[in-house]
């Protein structure tokens, strides 16, 4: 019999027990969509942490203060003096709150120096930066990041009026769309003059930042600044809690890190509950191969050979396990796609994905279902037709 | 020269079950001739069914040999025994074993694609050998929508769909009433008339006797051997 002419007895059967298939199929769906969805979890939120990681910079050094009086103005300035370094800016925040007329919430207050959003970067939604003249000792201006001005509901008409942090009147002069939030509460920009008046004492600051030249200078400047800061304090080469230096390149790699090892766990999940989804066809293939013992029997009576019995059984199980790995990847990327629109990430249909995802359920289907088919196949002719 | 059709050669099949040896056939010697219509008779367990696996290719004998259309069946690998079978051999069971999910067309197309043959020829000798037995009008019909004598009547154009050297039936009368048990008897006679050879299995000794050969089997051996009419 012609390989068609199998498929189409295969298909046949398929059908003729519907639900029963459904049944059959449905570890392998679970299965299949579990890692579409999964994956696509790692990937948006691997895509969340790496957008607002790249947006720091790569030849960016953190240097972050261990408690608030452990780092000064004065340290940064040493440190803006270091050979290599082209930019250096510092922070001060803390939490506080931020109102307009309508409400008032819980924001992060960041206090930065002027070459803050010359070394960021951060993309701008409405209005501008802080300006020079904002720098300017009495001034009052304050950017929003996206998640505050999401909280308090500005919009391009408050541009220019006043809101208040910490019960003090502040100038709204931009918003950022900077998309940082991860559960953070929504960040606000002022002045490190401002910041003073505001929580912050003269002259500590909560971290540093300087910034390599090129992003290969960035290993030697490490341990210069760590070298630099140790002497400012006279520490011992022993670890200190004063402070901590973290490189945004390693941080990069140890994001890379993680999520692959994520996507290894997921991996290996995807492939356990293949498994299962596996045996469970292969267990129904057993049963469906004993019920039809004498069907198998006037088969082979009315000339089919035993690879046509092979065939036949095998077909039926990969069909069996390629549906349900069409309809798990529909389902999955049904789930991928609201909880993409839920977590605020770019959807994509990865095509390694589906690839994969295909590649596995036909694997399943051959490797859970030459077992079963063999057994048909071998059966003895005499002995299936007398099978009661 | 006569055409052999079937040639048993000191035909012996033992069954081995446990430690326990049963001697189905006990060293049998047959010879049927194209053409003829043969009644096997004997009572039960007396190795009519073990006979006619062995001369339908299903099973091989523990000693001696099995001709089928000249050609030894002793020494061919199942692949072959089965294109054999395909090719010389057509039964007819006495459940009918109509294939399940499965219409009275494409049960009777089966043997050809089995043969390669494709579809749309298998399609065009199936329907012809339906109607020629009847069934013109239930081409379509599974086996839960035909009566008993209807399926044995699809399993029987199943049989000779292939024009088989031999058709082989198995107490094809003994699932269903007499009436139209007489009508399946007088098909195969029928058949006989157009030249073809056939091989009948019965424990009714009237059908048997109207029968132009009858070979009465006892305890796995031949015991009588008789020709013409009764
Ligand atoms: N597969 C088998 N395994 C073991 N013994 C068997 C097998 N097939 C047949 N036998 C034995 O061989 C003997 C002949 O059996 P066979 O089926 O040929 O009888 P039969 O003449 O067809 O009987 P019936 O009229 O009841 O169908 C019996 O004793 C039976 O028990
Ligand atoms: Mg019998």
């Amino acid at each position: 019999m012609r390989i068609l002419g199998t498929a189409a007895l295969a298909l046949n059967r398929i059908w003729a027990t519907k639900i029963r298939s459904l049944l059959t199929m449905l570890g392998v769906v679970i299965g299949v969509a579990a890692i579409v969805a999964l994956t696509s979890i790692v990937d948006g939120a691997s895509q969340g942490i790496n957008k607002s990681l790249a947006t720091l910079g790569t030849n960016q050094l953190n240097i972050t203060a261990m408690a608030a009086d452990s780092l000064t103005e004065q340290d940064a300035n040493a440190l803006a003096d270091l050979d290599n370094v082209s930019v250096m800016f510092v922070q001060a925040q803390n939490q506080g709150t931020i109102a307009t007329r309508e409400s008032r919430v819980n924001a992060r207050l960041v206090g930065v120096s002027s070459q803050y959003f010359e070394a960021v970067k951060p993309e701008i939604a409405l209005g501008s930066y802080l300006s020079s003249s904002s720098f300017a000792a009495t001034s009052k201006d304050v950017v929003f990041g996206a998640d505050a001005a999401n909280d308090l509901g500005i919009t391009k008409e408050m541009l220019g009026t006043s809101v208040k942090l910490n019960g003090q009147d502040f100038r709204l002069v931009g918003v950022l769309d900077d998309q940082a939030g991860f559960g953070t509460s929504g960040r606000v920009y002022v002045t490190i003059d401002s910041a003073r008046k505001l929580f912050s004492q003269y002259p500590y600051v909560s971290s540093i930042v300087i910034q390599a030249n090129t992003p290969e200078q960035v290993d030697t400047l490490q341990i210069q600044a760590d070298v630099l800061l140790r002497e400012r304090y006279g520490l011992g080469s022993e670890t200190t809690a004063r402070y901590t230096i973290t490189n945004q390149a390693s941080l990069i790699a140890a994001v890379g890190t993680i999520t692959a090892t994520l996507g290894l766990l997921l991996t290996g999940i995807a492939a356990i509950s293949l498994l299962v989804g596996g045996i469970g066809i292969m267990n129904i293939m057993l049963v469906s191969v004993r019920e039809r013992t004498r069907e198998i029997g006037v088969r082979r009576a009315i000339g089919a050979k035993q690879s046509n019995i092979l065939t036949q059984f095998l077909i039926e199980a990969i069909v069996l396990s390629l549906a349900g790995g069409v309809v798990g990847l529909i389902l999955g990327e049904i789930a991928a796609f609201f909880l993409a629109v839920l977590g605020d990430w770019v959807f994509s249909i990865r095509l390694d994905t589906v690839l994969l995802v295909l590649g596995f359920s036909l694997l399943v289907g051959v490797v859970f279902g030459v077992w079963p088919a063999r057994q048909a196949a071998k059966l003895e002719p005499i002995d299936a037709l007398r099978f009661e | 020269m006569a055409d052999e059709v079937v040639r048993l050669d000191k035909v012996r099949r033992d069954y081995l079950v446990g430690d326990q040896i049963t001697t189905a056939l006990g060293g049998v010697d047959l010879v049927i001739e194209r053409g003829e219509f043969v009644a096997i008779v004997g009572p039960s367990g007396s190795g009519k069914s073990t006979m006619m696996n062995l001369i339908g290719c299903l099973d091989r004998p523990s000693s001696g040999s099995v001709l089928i259309a000249g050609d030894s069946t002793n020494d061919l690998s199942d692949n072959k025994l089965t294109e054999l079978r395909s090719r010389a051999i057509g039964f007819v069971f006495q459940q009918f074993q109509l294939l399940p999910n499965t219409t009275a067309i494409e049960n009777v197309m089966a043997p050809l694609l089995y043969q390669g043959i494709g579809t749309k020829a298998a399609k065009k000798s199936a329907t012809q050998m339906l109607t020629q037995l009847g069934l013109g009008d239930r081409l379509n019909f599974d086996r839960n929508r035909l009566s008993g004598g209807q399926q044995q009547r699809v399993a029987i154009a199943r049989a000779l769909v292939t024009s088989p050297d031999i058709v082989l039936a198995d107490e094809p009368t003994g699932a269903l009433d007499s009436k139209t048990g007489a009508a399946v008897i007088e098909l195969l006679k029928e058949l006989h008339r157009e030249g073809r050879t056939i091989v009948l299995i019965t424990h009714d000794l009237e059908i048997a006797a109207s029968a132009p050969r009858r070979v009465f089997l006892r305890d796995g051996l031949v015991e009588r051997d008789e020709r013409g009419v009764s």
